[in-house]
């Protein structure tokens, strides 16, 4: 039997219409899983299912995380479907890098909206009762090495990411009766369609020094979706409030 | 009536693997916690506006105590 085997469970997957949110999604239903698809853009959500093993049988929801009363009514309409959730994993969420000085009430209004209180507001949904499966599941966040270390013109996204880091841990000890699991997932710099326009990516020079950063060079989707499996499978079942850092070793010094 | 407070009252403690009774003590539910006390306490404030000090809560110990004390009010 593999213990990363997914197949019977239900995983919620935000973001999932690009990048890691996307490859997660492939990989779940490589791993048996049916998976529930929540993004914003419908037309690339549609995308992601195509790439999907069995793509018949997941269901794709396209809303704004940030709409709470709407993402209530998706979480009852999901399970309606496809049946009580064993896990979720949720990795939409919005980066910069913004100095001090532009960092204004709005803009941390808006980070704290779409990487924290969404997240949050999900979870809170998911496991209201009758939405959880009762034999208990895995809860993972994505944080980041910004929610850890510092670098500069990060503090808006470090903020962010440190308080689901933060607030995993304190979900792990209240969920832990209901045999839910909740950790965090911390990637390094990973190549998506979106960062690899961005300049420390696209312009040579930069992309050298970020890449120095990583002891084992930038990482890939897949790097960080298998990490995902394996918190959201059995093989994780005596691991909960710990971050997985999945960095390249980042970290390491 | 009743039957709604009933169900408030497992929604708020997240019961759902058995049913509840007026004579049950309950605190002697598996859910019960300090956590799931002030998921009560949330309850009979939202739904039924009325609050009780954590002493006058002490001498509550079945659900119809709780039935009681919200209707008396």
């Amino acid at each position: 039997m593999n213990p990363f085997d997914l197949s019977g469970k239900v995983i919620c997957i935000t973001g999932a219409s690009s990048g890691i949110g996307r490859q997660c999604a492939i990989s779940c239903s490589q791993f048996g899983a049916t998976v529930v698809l929540l993004a914003r853009n419908e037309e690339r959500l549609a995308e992601t299912l195509s790439l999907m093993e069995h793509s018949q049988k997941h269901i794709a929801f396209s809303v704004d995380l940030t709409d709470y009363e709407k993402v209530s009514q998706v979480v009852k309409d999901a399970v309606a479907k496809v049946g009580r959730m064993n896990g979720i994993l949720h990795s939409a969420g919005i980066s910069t890098t913004l100095p001090l000085k532009l960092v204004t009430p709005d803009k941390l209004e808006v980070f704290f909206q779409s990487n924290v209180f969404s997240a949050y507001n999900l979870t809170r949904e998911i496991c209201k009762m009758g939405n959880f499966s009762k034999d208990g599941g895995s809860i993972v966040f994505f944080s980041s090495v910004m929610g850890k270390t510092g670098a500069s013109g990060k503090s808006l996204y470090s903020m962010t990411k440190g308080a689901l880091l933060a607030g995993a841990r304190s979900l792990a000890c209240e969920l832990a009766p209901k045999k839910i699991r909740v950790n965090t997932v911390s990637p390094g710099v990973v190549i998506t369609p979106i960062n690899c326009n961005l300049p420390h990516i696209s312009d040579l020079e930069r992309r050298k020094i970020t890449e120095q950063q990583h002891l084992l060079g930038l990482g890939e989707t897949t790097d960080i979706a298998n990490a995902c499996i394996y918190l959201l499978s059995d093989a994780a079942k005596w691991v909960t409030g710990i971050d997985l850092c999945v960095d390249g070793g980042y970290t390491a010094r | 009536m009743e039957q709604k407070f009933l169900d408030s009252l497992k929604e708020a403690m997240d019961i759902e693997a058995h049913e509840i009774n007026m004579t049950d003590n309950f605190r002697d539910y598996e859910e019960w916690s300090s956590l799931t006390y002030l998921s009560v306490i949330a309850m009979l404030d939202e739904e039924y506006d009325f609050q009780i000090e954590e002493s006058d809560f002490r001498k509550l110990h079945t659900v119809a105590d709780l039935y009681n004390a919200v209707n008396s009010k």
